[in-house]
């Protein structure tokens, strides 16, 4: 493996991991809020219960994620110190104000968490907003800095020197809107399924039945309806990298020849060398329209950019395009099946009912992962779209897969610590009892 | 704008110093204690430090994030050089972070718990020692910048500035002034019978801390080391360290009388003077290379980017630092009884 391959495995890797405890830690938040909330109002111990179960969740995942936060706020540099050196200055407005919201983040969580009979009651549950509040607004943060590497402003590029920087215009990238709306979403439609997919297998399992329904009702709910929006924020998206990085739509459809009217591939199976996709269900012009909104208009093909431009592995970013598009599809339908079954109640008897919104739990993950995916191989060659390769930003130090296989390693064991600290801490829920 | 930005440098890298030197050091004295005096500390750590440790270790981001939004020069030395401390920084950061968790929130007390606190300990003692071999290699005289990194051996480029016995010391020095801050923070929140022992620790610690001291300077004596023998000729750095020194002094006094604002301020202002002598000994010039130095001043953004950082700062400090003071003063003022 050469160095910067390395070095692309460890960033990816660090990110795919730090993605799943940030979308936790930001959104869990709300669930746990809510639950707080009507603790408050009813008096019912369940939620008492219930919050405290889950701001245990929270802690967890919260100090997961900004130690591997922290961590990658080294690793931007010590992987990509070209890039960092151009870019930082740049891109220091939202990592800087990112910053800051996290700290405030840091801050209501000591108030929330070691609050309890110590601060006013409205006061304390405000702090936990609070939280969830800086929390979404350091997620939305991050992502415009990642909007300026797919849509690079606020500079002139002279030579190969940046001049002018405008850190303003920079965070108030093209992209920033529709990546930051896309993410928000689907960190909701993630956490929702995934935290509401674990309180059906309770359910089904028959264990502190009343319990887990009104968690799991909670968590589907912010799930369900961040599903449901998520397919009109996809269509934001999809037109506008039409427009900024048509090479990227390219890629993600496998849309090998330009043609006027292109139609859209479901599945199918790319043959890269050869320039086509088989087995794939076509329908005729829905690629054309769905990018510009017109049947007849053009879509460039990959065979008409050149070769430096390009991503590489054109499979892998078809694959993870359509995985994201199906899994997100059919969260979409469950979040309307939940909202029927609430007309419905009799379904939610159906011990099916729960199995299925247990199998549904991983998938929000799965397809937010394929998504970013999607956007990072996507952007390839590119560090900053059409300014910076990849390969200029790398360390000079060699020898980089050694630290990619110690963070597979710490990683790895750390995935496998939380889940078991969190089965633990249902085991104890379902063995205590709520008074 | 660019001394407004330097001040949050300062600042921020200050607190980090203080309070997650604080933090790290209840870590280390954990580890030198009897297996009873752990269970005890270990319970006074979570008192003292729960609502504020996430908060305190938050100061390296913004450390890190204003070096290399004002000083992309600066951090992409750093970053490249001193590679492989860094990432011994992050491997000690998060299983440090991790395990203070895990072994508080955990459901289950069982025997994992021990291992929890192993992970813990360790990380605490291993973190502070490598943020000091970060810093001593900066100012080692080690480092050896080059535009042509891909002829140079390895070695020479990417070990020799930090795994040298100068950057040993001061990694060492650094692990014991976090001791001794977190031996002074536990003796101000311990009972009658439980302040004897921090009383004892934080003597070990003292003593600890000027023995490395005086090694630190006696190895960059000996080699030759730029930093060392430009300190010895400035006599302000000498006069901060012996001031710093002095304050030993009525240091006991306030913990015999039992002092406790007093005493926290007296240990803070102690390791502040050695940071300023340290400062003030090679400001502005912060890395020392094999054949001159870089002078972080040269190293700066342009002016506009200076000036967005300076007001992001100003906003961001206007919002946290009341915040995190009333965080401290809540959980100060409070006694959380268990």
């Amino acid at each position: 493996m050469d160095n910067l391959d390395a070095a692309r495995l460890q960033m990816a890797f660090t990110l795919i991991f730090h993605i799943v405890f940030a979308c936790i830690g930001m959104v869990m938040p709300f669930f746990m809020v809510v639950a707080h909330k009507k603790w408050l109002n009813t008096k019912n111990p369940i939620y008492l219960t219930l919050t405290k179960s889950w701001q245990k969740g929270v802690a967890i995942f919260f100090v997961t994620g900004a130690v591997s936060g922290t961590a990658l706020s080294f690793e931007l540099g010590l992987l990509w110190p070209e890039f960092m050196k151009y870019a930082g200055p740049i891109i220091g407005m939202p990592f800087s104000l990112e910053g800051a919201a996290f700290f405030v983040e840091a801050i209501a969580l000591g108030f929330y968490l070691y609050g309890w009979n110590k601060l006013p009651e409205k006061f304390h549950w405000f702090t936990g907003v609070i939280v969830g509040i800086a929390g979404v607004a350091s997620g939305i943060l991050v992502v415009s800095a990642n909007g300026w590497m797919n849509a690079p402003s606020g500079f002139d590029y002279i030579n190969g020197e940046f001049t002018n920087i405008n850190p303003i215009k920079a965070l108030l990238n093209d992209a920033w809107f529709t990546q930051a709306l896309h993410m928000t979403l689907a960190a909701f439609t993630a956490t929702g399924f995934a935290v509401a997919g674990i309180h059906a297998f309770q359910i089904y399992k028959k264990r502190h039945v009343e319990l887990h329904t009104k968690a799991f009702k909670i968590a589907i709910t912010f799930g369900a309806i961040a599903a449901i929006l998520q397919p009109l924020s996809g269509d934001l998206s999809a037109k506008d990298i039409a427009k900024r990085q048509p090479v990227k739509l390219a890629a993600m459809e496998a849309h090998y020849h330009t043609q006027k009217g292109a139609p859209l591939y479901i599945g199918g199976i790319v043959n890269n060398e050869k320039g086509e996709v088989t087995h794939k269900i076509e329908i005729p012009k829905a690629l054309s329209f769905l990018a510009f909104g017109n049947f007849d208009a053009e879509v460039k093909g990959l065979n008409d950019f050149p070769d430096d431009v390009k991503p590489k592995n054109i499979a892998l970013v078809h694959y993870a395009f359509q995985t994201m598009v199906g899994l997100g599809t059919l969260l979409m339908f469950a979040g309307i099946l939940f909202f029927i079954s609430l007309k419905k109640t009799h379904w939610m008897q159906n011990k099916r009912y729960w199995l299925l919104f247990f199998l549904l739990a991983p998938l929000g993950f799965l397809a937010l992962e394929a998504g970013w995916i999607v956007t990072e191989v996507g952007r390839q060659p590119w560090i900053i779209h059409n300014v910076m390769k990849t390969k200029d930003a790398v360390t000079p130090m060699p020898g980089i897969v050694y630290s990619f296989y110690m963070y597979l390693v710490l990683y790895g064991i750390l995935t496998v610590a939380v889940t078991w600290l969190m089965l633990r801490q249902i085991k104890f829920l379902n063995n205590s009892k709520i008074s | 704008m660019l001394y407004v930005v330097l001040f949050f440098l300062a600042f921020s890298l200050l607190l980090y110093v203080l309070l997650a030197g604080a933090d790290f050091g209840a870590g280390i004295i954990e580890q030198f204690s009897s297996k009873h005096n752990r269970t005890l500390t270990k319970k006074t750590i979570y008192r003292v430090i729960g609502p504020v440790w996430e908060a305190n270790h938050i100061w390296i981001i913004i450390v890190i994030v204003i070096l290399w939004v004002g000083f992309p020069g600066f951090y992409n030395i750093l970053m490249v050089y001193l590679h492989i401390p860094l990432t011994l920084i992050l491997l000690g950061i998060t299983l440090r972070g991790v395990a203070f968790v895990f072994r508080h929130y955990d459901a289950y007390k069982d025997k994992t718990q021990l291992l929890y606190d192993w992970m813990f300990r360790v990380s605490s003692v291993v973190t502070p020692i490598f943020l000091g071999v970060t810093f001593g290699g900066l100012i080692s005289g080690d480092i050896e910048i080059t535009a042509n990194l891909e002829n140079t051996n390895f070695y020479s480029a990417y070990i020799a500035s930090w795994f040298n016995l100068f950057s040993l010391f001061v990694g060492f020095f650094f692990a014991g002034i976090c001791a001794f801050l977190a031996s002074i923070m536990l003796i101000g929140e311990a009972n009658k019978t439980e302040r004897r022992l921090y009383v004892k620790k934080a003597r070990i610690a003292t003593i600890t801390v000027i023995i490395l001291g005086f090694l630190v300077l006696a190895v960059g004596f000996v080699q030759e080391k730029v930093f060392v023998l430009s300190f010895f000729k400035n006599p302000y750095a000498i006069g901060l360290i012996v001031f710093s020194a002095l304050l030993i002094l009525p240091l006991l006094n306030s913990i015999k009388n039992e002092r406790r604002i007093i005493t926290r301020a007296l240990a803070g202002l102690q390791v502040i003077l050695i940071l300023l002598a340290a400062f003030v000994t090679h400001f502005p010039d912060i890395i020392i290379t094999t054949n001159g130095s870089v002078n972080i001043l040269e190293t700066v953004a342009t002016n506009q980017v200076i000036k967005v950082l300076g007001i992001a700062l100003i906003i961001g400090g206007a919002i946290i630092l009341p915040g995190l003071f009333h965080l401290m003063k809540s959980f100060k003022m409070i006694k959380i009884l268990e």
